[in-house]
């Protein structure tokens, strides 16, 4: 199959997709922080999608996350902070750029090693998502500017070190298999 | 290991099946409604404005036989979100806010300027809460992805470029729909081979960074796994043959009658909102 094709884009960017959604339906996407605040790795896959695929897959996995948190803060709201994200300035487009920064990033360190382009992808991705999330939600006067940049520092520093430890490790496995030669395992198995 | 195995039943949204004249309507005026009213509650900036979406969203709601109670059992969980607000708002102040304050207590104001920050919020949040939640009660998802596609039809005509990409952007985020079970029951099964190794997810115990280090093991296997299907669902469709060019589908949505009306009177709700915004405005 030719590297980088159009089917294996579309695929990887709507598995990914469900990666995401899964993430953001179950606990698993959220690990418990200081005084009850958590830390989420949701658009960690938009990261993976657009060092793995490129740019275009980056921006719809964000997408397909950022409308799954809109439905959500919609049809089912846990917490009041969770109903400013009815408003897709503040859910979706943040999630869009999140991909997009991403690889720009990853394409800035490619050729030095791997894994170290991908962690820093991994920061540039998260910290778009923290920044723009934080910015939208300061723009649309649901939260002070003051309460963003405490929320930034608590959070947000954090989650681009997760981010990037989790992208790094991602990336370099799926291109460890890769480079072995190995096909999917999951190939041989059925 | 309390509550891993919940998650199978999971679903987005709230579809709720009916034959109603709403119902019935094609995916992309659904759409086109959709896009219309979350336009209007997000640019208004007067009460009027931004409570038109509801009002319209609320009496399309009981055409379709979904009452408002329905769509407004969010409204609860919302009533401590304008305490939140109010609390956040006086806790911390706006550059340039020199308003009145309607409260105060020490350092501490609760300003006019601040007391409209958060009654437009509140009621630009229940507008795209009704709008949002009406658009996933009367469409399934079959029809919201097949709408994307059908939504870019008329520019398809103009360049077969973005009819493509309009039928790659429906397939990937149908593909994501229907692998979301799967791999949560990827994330199910992997939780557990670890846990059974002694990782501890969800406990109270161990540092924020234990924590996050024991997320490891669970985020790669679990990527890694989806890549893999990713990638032999990719290999299969190929050697079927697929490549994107002269899809049809089984999916046909026929334009009802009253269809276009519908469609240029999504387009004037829009407009009377911000007619309404104008008004309002223009008496400050």
């Amino acid at each position: 199959m030719a590297e980088n094709s159009n089917v294996r884009k579309i695929v990887v960017a709507g598995v990914l997709g469900a990666l995401s959604i899964a993430l953001f339906l179950t606990p698993f996407g959220y690990i418990p922080w200081l005084a009850g605040a958590s830390l989420t790795v949701m658009h960690v896959p938009a990261i993976i999608g657009a060092v793995l695929e490129g740019p275009v897959v980056g921006i719809v996995v964000g997408g397909i996350f950022g409308v799954t948190a809109l439905i959500k803060a919609a049809t089912a709201p846990q917490g009041p902070i969770d109903a400013f994200f009815v408003n897709p300035l503040i859910s979706v487009l943040p999630r869009l750029l999140v991909g997009l920064a991403a690889w720009a990033v990853y394409k800035a360190f490619r050729g030095k090693l791997t894994g170290i382009a991908a962690a820093v992808a991994g920061i540039a991705g998260s910290l778009t998502n923290s920044v723009l999330v934080l910015g939208a939600l300061v723009a649309f006067a649901a939260i002070p500017p003051a309460a963003a940049g405490a929320v930034f520092v608590a959070n947000g520093l954090i989650e681009a070190a997760l981010a990037a430890v989790l992208a790094a490790g991602v990336v370099a496995a799926w291109k460890g298999i890769e480079s072995r030669g190995g096909k999917a395992r999951l190939a041989k198995e059925e | 290991m309390r509550g891993i195995e919940y998650f199978r039943n999971i679903s987005i949204g709230q579809y709720r099946a009916g034959n109603s004249i709403i119902h019935r309507l094609t995916p992309t005026t659904k759409y086109l409604w959709l896009l219309a009213l979350m336009i209007a509650s997000i640019a208004s900036s007067s009460y009027a404005g931004a409570l038109l979406p509801l009002a319209v969203a609320l009496s399309i709601g009981a055409a379709a036989g979904i009452g408002p109670g329905f769509l407004l059992r969010g409204v609860k969980p919302l009533i401590p979100l304008l305490a939140v607000a109010a609390i956040l708002q006086s806790l911390f102040t706006w550059p340039g806010d020199e308003s009145t304050a309607l409260l105060s207590y020490g350092p501490l104001a609760f300003t006019a300027f601040k007391a409209r920050l958060v009654l437009m919020m509140f009621a630009r949040t229940l507008s795209l809460m009704t709008v949002i939640g009406l658009f996933t009660s009367v469409t399934s998802e079959g029809e919201s992805v097949h709408g994307i596609e059908d939504l870019f039809a008329p520019f398809g005509r103009l360049s077969g470029a973005i009819a493509r990409s309009a039928h790659r952007l429906a397939l990937a985020v149908g593909i994501a729909l229907r692998f979301v079970p799967a791999i949560v029951g990827e994330l199910e099964a992997i939780a557990k081979a670890q846990a059974s190794r002694g990782a501890d997810f969800g406990s109270g115990r161990g540092g924020p960074i234990a924590k996050a280090r024991a997320y490891l093991p669970l985020f790669v296997p679990v990527t890694v796994r989806a890549l893999e299907r990713a990638e032999l669902l990719a290999e299969a469709m190929e050697a079927r043959g697929y490549t994107g060019e002269g899809r049809t589908r089984l999916a046909s949505y026929p334009k009802q009658r009253g269809e276009g009306l519908a469609r240029l009177a999504a387009i004037a709700v829009c407009a009377a909102s911000f007619a309404l915004d104008y008004i309002s405005r223009s008496q400050r």
